[in-house]
C-alpha cells in the first residue's frame, strides 16, 4: 500500500498531511491518557503493536502475480481504537520510509492515512457494530483485521485514483485500475490476516482476559462465555 | 479438560491453502514476477500520466538500501522487533496468571 516518493504531486502530498496530523495529535493524547489511568495497557499495546510491525513487513505473494504486504492493525483497533492504532502505524511507515526507501517523507501523510487511519476506522465502525450483538467474539475480531486490511489498500487506490485520473473515464476509470492492482491482490491476504489475529486474540483471551475486561472492550458476559469454550 | 482447538485447524488450514494457491499461481500464470504491487502501481502511474517511470524523482532526498541483502536485513529487523514485544509480553502474561493460579 505504500505510495513511492516522488509518487503523488506535493499537493496531495500536503492534504494527506493535513488530514493525517490531527488524527496523530489525538492518537497521542488518547495514548496519554490510557497509559497514565492503567499501566497493564502497556504490554497490550506492545502485542497489538507488535503485530502490526511484523505482519507489515512480511511480503506475500497472492493471485495476481505481484507481492503485497497484510496490515496487522485489526488487534490494536479493537483494544486501543483507531487513532492509537495511527500512532503505531506512523511509527512503523516512519521507520520503512527512512531505511527501507518504502513510501517517503512527502507521501508519508498518505501513507499513515490509508494504513493508519481509514483501515482502522472502517474496522473500528465494524467493531462497534458487533460489539454488544451476539456475534462471536472471534468472528468480530476476523472481520475487523480483514476489512481494515481491504480498506486500507481501497485507500491507496482512492489517494493514486484522484492524483491521477485517466485521460478517458477520469477518476472512476483509473480507480478502477489501481484497485485491480492493489484491492484484488489483497483478498487472500486479508482473509489469513483475519484468521490469523482471531488466533491471537483467543491466547490474549485466555491469559489476560482482566485487561480486555477494565478496558471495556468486549462486555464480561461475552469474555467469561469465550473463556469457557477455551 | 478438553480443549476446543477449532480456530488453530482453521488457521493451519487458512496458511496451507494461501501457500497451494501460491503454487498454483506461480506454476500457471505465465510471466507473474511476484513483484511488489507498491512497484506495479508505480507503473500504472507512469502510465496513466504519460511519464517515464526515471523521472518520477523524490520530493524529499531519501536514502535507499544499497542492496536486496541490506533492504531484507531491515525488513528482518523490522518484524524482529514485533517479535521480541509479543513474545516479551505473552512470556510476561502467562507469569502474571501462573502465579495468581499459585496465590
Amino acid at each position: 500500500m505504500h505510495i513511492m516518493e516522488g509518487f503523488l504531486p506535493w499537493q496531495w502530498c500536503l492534504v494527506w498531511w493535513i488530514i493525517a496530523l490531527p488524527c496523530i495529535m489525538l492518537g497521542m493524547y488518547q495514548l496519554k491518557k490510557v497509559l497514565a489511568i492503567d499501566r497493564d495497557a502497556l504490554p497490550l499495546l506492545g502485542v497489538t503493536g507488535g503485530f502490526i510491525f511484523i505482519l507489515s513487513s512480511l511480503k506475500l505473494p497472492s493471485v495476481t502475480g505481484s507481492c503485497s504486504h497484510p496490515t496487522g492493525t485489526g488487534l490494536s483497533t479493537i483494544s486501543f481504537g483507531p487513532w492509537i492504532t495511527a500512532v503505531v502505524c506512523a511509527i512503523v511507515l516512519l521507520f520503512q520510509s527512512l531505511f527501507l526507501a518504502h513510501g517517503g517523507l512527502s507521501v508519508l501523510g498518505a501513507n499513515i492515512v490509508s494504513m493508519g487511519i481509514v483501515g482502522p476506522v472502517a474496522g473500528y465502525g465494524v467493531y462497534r457494530l458487533l460489539r454488544d450483538t451476539s456475534v462471536n467474539i472471534y468472528m468480530t475480531v476476523f472481520l475487523v483485521s480483514a476489512l481494515a486490511d481491504m480498506f486500507t489498500y481501497v485507500t491507496t487506490s482512492l489517494e493514486l485514483a484522484l492524483a491521477y485520473p485517466a485521460e478517458t473515464g477520469g477518476f472512476v476509470s483509473s480507480f478502477i485500475l489501481f484497485m485491480g492492482i492493489f484491492a484484488v491482490t489483497q483478498v487472500p491476504l486479508a482473509i489469513v490476516e483475519g484468521i490469523v489475529l482471531a488466533l491471537v486474540f483467543k491466547y490474549i483471551l485466555a491469559l489476560k482476559p482482566e485487561i480486555l475486561i477494565r478496558l471495556n472492550i468486549f462486555s464480561k458476559e461475552k469474555i467469561e462465555a469465550a473463556r469457557s469454550e477455551i | 479438560m478438553a480443549h476446543n482447538y477449532t480456530l488453530e485447524i482453521l488457521a493451519g488450514i487458512a496458511m496451507v491453502a494461501f501457500c497451494a494457491l501460491f503454487l498454483y499461481t506461480s506454476a500457471t500464470m505465465s510471466g507473474a514476477e511476484f513483484a511488489g504491487s507498491d512497484n506495479v502501481g508505480s507503473g500504472l502511474i507512469a502510465e496513466l500520466s504519460g511519464t517515464p517511470l526515471e523521472n518520477f524523482q523524490p520530493l524529499i532526498p531519501q536514502w535507499e538500501p544499497p542492496s536486496g541483502e541490506i533492504e531484507s536485513c531491515l525488513f528482518a529487523l523490522q518484524s524482529a522487533i514485533g517479535g521480541i514485544l509479543i513474545g516479551g509480553v505473552f512470556g510476561f502474561w502467562y507469569g502474571q496468571a501462573r502465579r495468581k493460579a499459585a496465590e
